[in-house]
């Protein structure tokens, strides 16, 4: 790809988040436009709950792409992503058990501590089944084994939480269905500002892996030979990935179809396997994604907020799909 | 360039050390084009990973231009030894162009940009195996001759001394093996690379190879 194109579609990227934001800030419930800029309810829809909701969803949209593409580099497998790959799953478990936790030692009222329990807890679950599929992908290189195995430990893992909520009282149970499907809509800016500085980290420590992202489309030992240090990559793409799934998982729920759809999609409209080029891209494009997708929750129920997965994942996947059939490039 | 001195290969499972071939000692120099032969199962596919650098010895040493490959960090030895390996490449948009630029990793920065000198290399490895036309290709795209040369265009364009290739006609028909090979062959003689390469096909080998290195059963080493 050349410098003038990529930066052409880059531009077009950020033209195209800004008018979704603008939407996504504009739609809702209530019309902005009708409510004078003095307004206390205008200050407490825009900013209390349509701009922390707009923030949450560049963040979710671009992290979760983000370790999509990390996590596709380094198995080599188009089909690897945290929610296919059950990463999303043993976020979530982890989560459930750290709202049972407080829940049971009533540290509910601690904001704070709260929040960062529950965080953890969703990284470290996170982290967890990363390392299971690592250790999966070292003995198998067979790109079907690895998502069957993927696809069971998400199974086991949801079978665990279904257990966690049969258990859990009907306050807990409630939250965790609703939390369960998904939405960038729950959060408060303070809850951005927990987001915002892992997603950054994570985006930075992306950028100083593309060299060894690209050596390692090759394959492991050529990327060994170019001089690539194969373990250190791995250890930090597992980190990336447990940090910002777990956060994003933590605040938003297990958000499907992103992590896996997004970086295809890119690989497939773009034409590009740099890393440089796929990172911007797909970090532009997941946000784009889960922006619209909240725009039409927006539009298609103004009233009651539709669960973003739904959207994600019944337009997502047949746009892929379609994509898949019309193009005749591999995608990996 | 190579001294192998009293090498033993093999791998690890667990702590316990498997060992696949042993008493290993042999010196090649610049300029040699050297057939690695021997049936399957021998250890030629564990004697080239030990070569470069994917598997340790278990005992013995390799030294590479007088130093032993195991004080190699990565990134120096990526600008001393290159390889070919069987397993077949693709998929993600690896274009004829990407492959080859990857062979300049460990000479460029972390964000991966080719400086126009590293462009310049990369185009020069291109046209020596007459690539060029094909660069904007998909590596899927390519038949299976085209591939390899295009790993050899990689090795080239990673400008290294020596060049390890395990098995590259082994998915080849007659007439791309003996172009392979006299690609090879000319490599040696006018760039004076030193060339290892692993294969089944003993007439092709005889007919270019001017070095030999043939592994038995019983840990029988012959090398000519």
């Amino acid at each position: 790809m050349t410098k003038q194109r990529f930066i052409a579609t880059t531009i077009y990227l950020m033209l195209l988040i800004v008018a979704l934001i603008t939407c996504d800030l504009c739609f809702g419930s209530v019309n902005l436009f009708s409510l004078d800029r003095s307004d206390p309810l205008f200050q407490t829809i825009l900013y209390d709950i349509r701009l922390p909701k707009t923030l949450t969803a560049v963040v979710a949209g671009s992290g979760l792409a983000l370790c999509g593409l990390l996590m596709q580099s380094l198995f080599r497998n188009p089909l690897a992503g945290p929610y296919v790959l059950g990463v999303s799953s043993g976020a979530s478990l982890f989560v459930a058990v750290a709202t049972m936790l407080i829940s049971s030692v009533n540290i509910s009222g601690f904001y704070f501590m709260g929040k960062s329990i529950v965080t953890l807890f969703s990284i470290g679950g996170a982290f967890f089944v990363t390392l299971i599929i690592l250790m999966v992908s070292r003995k198998n290189k067979n790109n079907v084994t690895l998502l069957l195995v993927g696809l069971m430990v998400g199974q086991v893992l949801g079978a665990l939480q279904g257990l966690i909520e049969f258990m859990s009282s009907a306050d807990n149970l409630k939250t965790f269905i609703l939390w369960g499907m998904g939405s960038v809509g729950s959060t408060t800016l303070t809850d951005v500002w927990f987001m915002v500085p892992v997603f950054f980290a994570a985006v930075i420590a992306g950028f100083f892996l593309i060299r060894s992202l690209n050596a390692i489309l090759l394959n492991e030992q050529y990327a060994q030979n170019l001089g690539v240090n194969v373990n250190r990559l791995r250890v930090t793409i597992i980190i990336i990935t447990a940090m910002l799934v777990g956060v994003i998982t933590a605040f938003c729920g297990p958000i499907a179809f992103v992590g896996i759809s997004v970086p295809i999609a890119s690989r497939l409209f773009f034409k590009t396997s740099h890393h440089l080029h796929q990172m911007v891209f797909c970090l532009l494009l997941g946000a784009c994604v889960v922006l619209a997708a909240d725009v039409i929750c927006q539009l298609v129920s103004n009233q009651l907020m539709l669960p973003i997965n739904t959207v994600t994942t019944i337009i997502g996947s047949p746009v892929v799909i379609y994509l898949l059939f019309k193009s005749k490039l591999s995608v990996g | 360039m190579i001294a192998v001195k009293q090498l033993e290969i093999g791998y690890r499972k667990g702590k316990h050390p498997v060992s696949v071939f042993s008493n290993m000692n042999m010196s090649l120099d610049a300029g040699d084009l050297v057939g690695l032969m021997g049936d399957n199962g021998i250890g030629k596919s564990t004697f080239i990973k030990t070569l470069t650098g994917n598997l340790t010895p278990l005992s013995g040493e390799i030294t590479l231009n007088g130093k032993s490959i195991t004080q190699y960090s990565a990134q120096e030895l990526a600008t001393q030894l290159s390889v070919v390996v069987t397993e077949k490449i693709g998929g993600f948009n690896l274009s004829v162009w990407d492959v080859v630029a990857a062979g300049r990793t460990p000479y460029i920065n972390i964000f991966g940009k080719l400086s126009e000198d590293d462009e310049a290399i990369v185009i020069k490895a291109l046209k020596q195996l007459n690539l060029l036309p094909l660069k904007d290709k998909l590596i899927d795209e390519l038949s299976d001759g085209q591939r390899q040369k295009v790993m050899i265009a990689k090795s080239l364009a990673q400008q290294t001394s020596v060049i390890v290739l395990d098995e590259p006609t082994a998915f080849l028909d007659h007439s791309s093996r003996h172009h392979l090979f006299s690609v090879l062959k000319q490599l040696c003689t006018e760039q004076g690379k030193l060339i290892i390469v692993s294969s089944h096909d003993l007439e092709l080998m005889k007919t270019y190879i001017n070095r030999s290195v043939t592994m038995a059963e019983g840990n029988r080493l012959e090398v000519l």
